[in-house]
């Protein structure tokens, strides 16, 4: 019988004094990059109900973002959209069936995905670790700005209503979907499932599963790197973001999450700000998270936030 | 008309031809111990190999510490970019008990040159061509996976379980060596018939494919014919573990029930409880029962204990 996990467990994170400097600067410099966003229609995957393109942007460092991007077909007028952010070692989906319930759908690849890792490529595994020393170079200080950036493709977009614009996905995704909720006000509703990169420093403890293995893997490598680890992930860590969440957000956690442990779901939770915030924690769930059941919540919580009419 | 496609009469031929190619060129294996995922109890080595074309391909090799022989798992390659060194989510620990070997075919990471495969892309490349598809080429790789791997000495040949989807079943079915199957058919089951009943990729890879090229749909299923599980499943001896969709998945229990029931060796039929606990848990004791491991909860994840 599994143990059962504390609500109100505490996590490790503490926000580092210059949290929102660091961002600042690096918003800053982002700013200074001209989006350039593409959209290149892709009839092999188009059909009469969806119209799919291949989106491109670019990011901080002057990276170049691909995407993916769905549309109902023939819809006239502005509609709601949905940012969907992947996995860890997912790759980046068609956002078909988002198109399909009504909203625009934007499914991006940060950089090192399949598609976006001609000027970054750190790797699988190695993406979690690239760089960990150094926040000014860490791998995800780009990737967390790649997905931000794509809140700019959307609305560089006239078939989009810019306010309705949401924020979903799950493990890395849920994680992302924490930043980007945070980061960009132009998000109305986000739904973060068994997210990750929130409780870095607890979950190398808690769980010895990779992705999170990877930091094991390091620390173990270089001992004496751990203080500027530790210091380098407080500024990436999801928990450090939560207090900037203003918009309606549910997040979901499965109790039995052998990846992203859900004692360090709990601790995210606790720490949103947001004042429309739920939390569904799944018993007899892995990394799952219950989504099977939990797709009719995402679905419903969206259609309430966004209003799609499809 | 039906989908549901046939034997090809020269379905062994095909294959026989395929595994004559592969063996002509030697694996010829290189080793680099990779120390930052080496821990106390097991050691990991990236491993190059060359397989048909000849393509040279890249896996991941992790020995336990201490005297072996050690039961095997091969994780035969998935349909997706990313290799990992064992499935997110798998205790580090299982590294302690078990020699792992993680192979990505042509076109995933590590062995994406020179051909890089996309996702979704990689399930139509060449697929109107049966001599030109481009699982002729992953099958072989993965048959060379498992033929390296049993040439090593830490291996207990009587524990070898290949594990991954619908490649693993068509692994054991065509090379030697499998003791085991852990297999979860997602491609290659009545593809053309079951695509139409879902827009989920990768099955929608076909529906794409076929919506954009409608004058090759017959060519499409001909290649197909060649991949079909049925026509595998009674060459399988190994005692297989098959996963099913839970009831209304594409496939499900009752799709792949032909190909249950055509397994020449024992099988165990699951159907998932739509939970990544409970139907990884149950793969994981399945495994170590077979292999004769009697504390799983010894290496299973902290979680699941």
């Amino acid at each position: 019988m599994p143990r059962a996990i504390s609500s109100d467990y505490k996590a490790r994170a503490r926000t580092p004094d210059d949290f929102d400097a660091f961002w600042a600067g690096v918003l800053a410099q982002a700013a200074t990059v001209p989006l350039a966003p593409e959209i290149v229609p892709d009839p092999l995957r188009t059909s009469d109900e969806i119209e799919v393109s291949q989106a491109y942007y670019t990011s901080i460092d002057h990276v170049r973002v691909a995407a993916w991007y769905c549309r109902p077909a023939g819809r006239r007028g502005r509609m709601p959209a949905i940012i969907f952010l992947p996995g860890y070692q997912m790759d980046p989906p068609i956002p078909k069936a988002w198109a399909r319930k009504g909203y625009a759908a934007l499914s991006i690849a940060p950089r090192g995905k399949l598609r976006s890792l001609a000027q970054f490529n750190p790797g699988y595994p190695n993406l979690l670790t690239h760089n960990i020393v150094d926040r000014h170079t860490y791998a995800y200080r780009g990737f967390y700005v790649d997905c931000w950036r794509g809140v700019e493709f959307l609305l560089s977009r006239p078939e989009v209503d810019p306010d309705r614009i949401g924020v979903t996905g799950s493990s890395q995704g849920g994680g992302l979907t924490i930043t980007t909720a945070a980061m960009r006000p132009e998000i109305r509703a986000a739904a973060a499932g068994a997210p990750y990169l929130c409780g870095f420093l607890d979950a190398i403890e808690l769980t010895h599963t990779y992705p999170y293995e990877e930091i094991n893997d390091f620390l173990r490598r270089h001992p004496d790197s751990r203080s500027a680890v530790e210091e380098t992930v407080e500024y990436f860590d999801g928990i450090n973001f939560a207090d900037r969440i203003r918009c309606p957000i549910i997040v979901n956690i499965g109790l039995q999450d052998n990846v992203c442990p859900p004692e360090t779901g709990y601790a995210l939770f606790n720490r949103i700000a947001s004042a429309d915030k739920r939390l569904y924690a799944y018993d007899g769930h892995g990394h799952d998270a219950g989504r099977y059941k939990h797709g009719a919540v995402v679905d419903e919580f969206f259609a309430r936030h966004l209003g799609p009419d499809a | 008309m039906s989908d549901t496609v046939e034997r090809p009469a020269d379905f062994d031929t095909y294959w026989q031809d395929t595994l004559a190619a592969l063996a002509v060129h030697p694996a010829r294996p290189e080793f680099e111990a990779l120390l930052l995922r080496s821990t106390e109890f097991a050691t990991l080595y990236g491993v190059r190999l060359t397989s048909l074309g000849p393509y040279r391909l890249f896996g991941y090799l992790s020995i336990p510490a201490g005297r072996g022989p050690f039961p095997a798992i091969y994780y035969a390659p998935k349909y997706q970019s990313v290799l990992e060194i064992i499935p997110q989510g798998t205790a580090n620990l299982e590294r302690s008990r078990y020699v792992t070997f993680a192979l990505a075919s042509r076109g995933q990471r590590n062995s994406d040159t020179p051909y890089a495969a996309m996702f979704p892309g990689l399930l139509t490349d060449g697929i109107d061509d049966a001599a030109a598809y481009v699982f002729r080429g992953v099958v072989a790789d993965s048959v060379r996976g498992l033929e390296f791997l049993l040439t090593r000495p830490e291996v207990d040949p009587a524990r070898v379980v290949v594990v991954g989807n619908d490649v693993a079943l068509i692994t054991a079915a065509i090379a030697r060596g499998a003791t085991h199957v852990v297999t979860a058919p997602a491609l290659f089951h009545d593809t053309v018939a079951l695509a139409a009943r879902t827009r989920d990729y990768p099955l929608e890879e076909i529906n794409d494919y076929l919506r954009a090229f409608p004058d090759k749909r017959d060519a499409v299923r001909g290649t197909l014919a060649y991949y079909d599980l049925r026509a595998f499943a009674p060459r399988v001896s190994a005692t297989t573990l098959l996963l099913a969709g839970a009831p209304g998945a594409v496939p499900d229990a009752a799709a792949l029930e032909p190909v249950a029931t055509a397994l020449r060796g024992p099988v165990t039929r699951h159907v998932s409880e739509r939970s990544t606990y409970r139907d990884g848990l149950y793969t994981e004791r399945w495994m170590a029962e077979q292999h004769g491991i009697s504390d799983v909860e010894s290496i299973l994840p902290e979680h699941w204990r």
